[in-house]
């Protein structure tokens, strides 16, 4: 048991830290927003440092896979990386060097990332289903110019997909519900920095906002649901992804997202809604985020139904001795 | 960072659960507190015998009791005896916080005195902090103790403590400095029950037999060399304190087994079927996971030797969270019986008081904000 990050990890993420420094953040995300664009320059980057490989490594596993994925969504980057670094190798057993996106049968809703997406894995019931796609099979969304680009996969290219044979359905859930919770982690703890920062500039009423305990017990109770969301997915992950632990992973940081969406804007007042201060580049990305697989709803009752109706997991969290 | 108990750790995790089962009988929930000499004797009994097997203190140095082990045995502990009711009653203060308080802050002839006993099982404290007007505000305390040679001379009045009517001694906050010197004149004494000056009144509760009582200090004359720590440096003391108080009672494991037998409560009568409820209850279990890792995070710390953090305050506010939810669910689902304390309920006015204990939810909320996030004070 060790919360704190072992030296290995520690290298990682700074090498990280640098490039995402050079390459994402908030100038890089509303350039893109305004070509409407996906990171390839930042993928690249990513793919040629070795990243994508952190969760088949021999010295690292999906928890340091996640540990990036967390860096990458707070920092901003418009690219599949987590997809592709932590859900793929766990549906597929090896890494795909592709930008992979994620649908859940019958794809026909809006797709985070999907018409950038090289592979696309849907979660259809008990199986999981493997779908290359190239520019043409996708049609984009009106996103409103906000968030993570979106598109819908055209009628009958689901025709073409491959299955992955019984049961991978279930572990695509798994892993997608892991990539749910570090994307959620990574992005409410950037909507909360940027919060956090912006209340202990704005002054009204001759004293910074920050400093009424009115506020400040909202922001203490966005940092719980940071710390936890954080804290669950990365455990989830480090347990490859273990049925119950995802789906309580994803019902805390979902469940927690929408929270932060209407503190973070709350708070903010009148220029969190605009598009040239940056808030919005971390809000509405959670919100899509948030929304997937049936939202915290289902998280929710998969984990209550997981845990509690199934005695040998309970006992992994309590077996009191009497 | 990993995630997983050593084998060594597990191996005491089962050494601990199997002298849990050799002691006490199935389905045991705590002790009956209304006989304070029987419920007295049964603790120290299970923490005497714990002590012996050298299970009380394993994180200690060997000087005072201890194996030198890491500060996860804490956890363990914890998680393993907090659930079921704390069958070592109020001793869980004692390796948790208190002795290590001593430790650290001790003289040699305290921690020979102290650390023994408490590393035996076969001694029970109480902690004299609050009073009528110093409650969340603790740094306004007004028990006065005054110099008088190698003494001081205590006069003042504690209240809400609990575990007074089984305690052999008190860790005591006074002031030693000018009064309006708020956290720069407090003082540390550990002084015995039944010490001449020293009076106690119980105040029946509705959160337990032992929650709530009084103290009162009428010229009570103790030597100085019972002080903890320098004079006037109390509040250090107390800090280093509260942050293992405020996780030493591992609140999140009782939470979680509270809400699994609840569930199984709910599974039973067909509450369960409701999908509604389902996603409550696995709201309710994440945030109790999400505790779990909170708290787990603040044993991390001490295992590191750092200083307090506001980290032991996010894991009391979202344990104490926790435990208000589960309360809540088990009322829905089992509907009056709910009040019926020999079922299988949930204590609601108990866990509700647990929000008020170790700080308010309201003044961990203000630890998180300033020191956690940096707020800036108010005015």
């Amino acid at each position: 048991m060790q919360f704190s990050l072992n030296e290995h990890q520690r290298q990682v993420l700074d090498s990280l830290e640098t490039l995402l420094t050079r390459r994402a953040g908030r100038e890089r995300a509303l350039e893109l927003i305004a070509t409407g664009g996906y990171d390839h320059t930042l993928d690249a980057a990513l793919a040629d440092a070795g990243f994508l490989q952190l969760s088949q490594a021999s010295d690292t596993g999906p928890l340091d896979a996640a540990l990036a994925g967390v860096e990458v969504a707070r920092r901003l980057g418009v690219t599949s990386f987590t997809a592709s670094a932590l859900v793929a190798p766990m549906v597929l057993g090896e890494v795909r060097e592709a930008r992979v996106a994620l649908a859940e049968a019958p794809a026909a809703g809006p797709v985070r990332l999907g018409g950038t997406a090289e592979l696309l894995l849907v979660l259809k019931g008990d199986e999981a289903l493997a779908l290359e796609t190239g520019p043409d099979d996708w049609i984009a969304v009106d996103n409103n110019r906000a968030g993570y680009p979106l598109a819908r996969l055209r009628d009958g290219a689901l025709a073409r997909a491959r299955s992955l044979g019984p049961g991978s359905g279930a572990r695509l859930r798994d892993a997608w519900r892991v990539e749910i919770a570090v994307q959620c982690a990574g992005l409410i703890q950037g909507a909360l920095e940027l919060t956090v920062a912006y209340l202990r500039d704005r002054r009204q009423f001759g004293r910074p906002i920050g400093s009424f305990q009115a506020v400040q017990h909202r922001l203490a109770r966005l940092a719980l649901l940071a710390e936890g969301a954080r804290w669950l997915a990365l455990e989830a992950a480090y347990r490859d992804a273990r049925p119950d632990l995802a789906a309580t992973a994803a019902a805390f940081a979902a469940g927690g997202a929408d929270t932060v969406f209407r503190e973070c804007h709350q708070l903010h007042g009148a220029i969190g809604f605009t598009r040239e201060y940056p808030l919005h580049l971390w809000t509405i990305r959670l919100l899509q985020v948030q929304r997937e697989l049936g939202g915290p709803t289902r998280h929710r009752r998969d984990a209550a139904r997981m845990t509690f109706t199934a005695p040998e997991v309970l006992a992994l969290s309590v077996a009191p001795a009497v | 960072m990993e995630f997983d108990w050593t084998p060594q750790d597990q191996a005491y995790r089962a050494e601990l659960q199997a002298y849990i089962r050799k002691m006490l009988p199935a389905g045991w929930r705590g002790y009956d507190q209304k006989d304070r000499a029987a419920y007295k004797t049964a603790a120290k009994a299970f923490a005497s015998g714990m002590a012996e097997h050298g299970w009380l203190t394993q994180n200690w140095p060997k000087d005072y009791g201890g194996a030198e082990c890491s500060a996860w045995r804490q956890a363990i502990l914890g998680e393993e005896l907090t659930p079921i009711g704390e069958p070592r009653g109020s001793q869980y203060m004692n390796v948790n916080w208190i002795g290590p308080a001593i430790m650290r802050f001790g003289t040699e002839a305290q921690k020979q005195y102290h650390l023994r006993r408490i590393a035996a099982g076969d001694v029970f404290w109480c902690q004299g902090f609050s009073e009528p007007d110093a409650g969340s505000d603790l740094g306004s305390l007004r028990t006065r103790a005054v110099r008088d040679g190698d003494d001081y001379v205590v006069s003042g009045s504690k209240i809400w403590t609990s575990h007074v009517g089984i305690a052999d001694f008190c860790i005591l906050l006074v002031r030693t400095g000018a009064p309006d010197s708020r956290a720069r004149g407090i003082s540390v004494l550990l002084v015995p029950m039944g010490h001449p000056g020293f009076s106690t009144r119980h105040i029946a509760s509705l959160a337990g037999d032992e929650s709530h009582y009084e103290l009162f200090f009428d010229e009570m004359r103790v030597p100085v060399s019972w002080r903890l720590g320098e004079e006037d440096q109390g509040w250090e003391v107390v800090r280093w304190a509260l942050q293992y108080e405020r996780v030493g009672s591992t609140q999140y494991q009782r939470a979680a087994l509270q809400l699994a037998e609840t569930a199984e409560a709910a599974i039973a009568n067909g509450a369960f079927e409701d999908p509604e409820m389902q996603s409550r209850f696995g709201e309710a279990w994440a945030a109790c996971q999400a505790a779990r890792m909170l708290t787990l995070r603040v044993y991390d710390l001490r295992e590191a030797g750092s200083p307090p953090t506001a980290d032991s305050n996010l894991s009391r506010l979202i344990s104490t969270d926790c435990l208000k939810m589960v309360a809540q669910l088990s009322a829905e689902v089992l509907g009056l019986e709910a009040l019926d304390h020999e079922g299988p309920a949930v204590d609601a006015i108990r866990n509700a008081a647990l929000a008020v204990a170790a700080g308010a939810a309201e003044i961990q909320l203000d630890r998180i904000a300033m020191d956690f996030l940096g707020l800036p004070r108010g005015k």
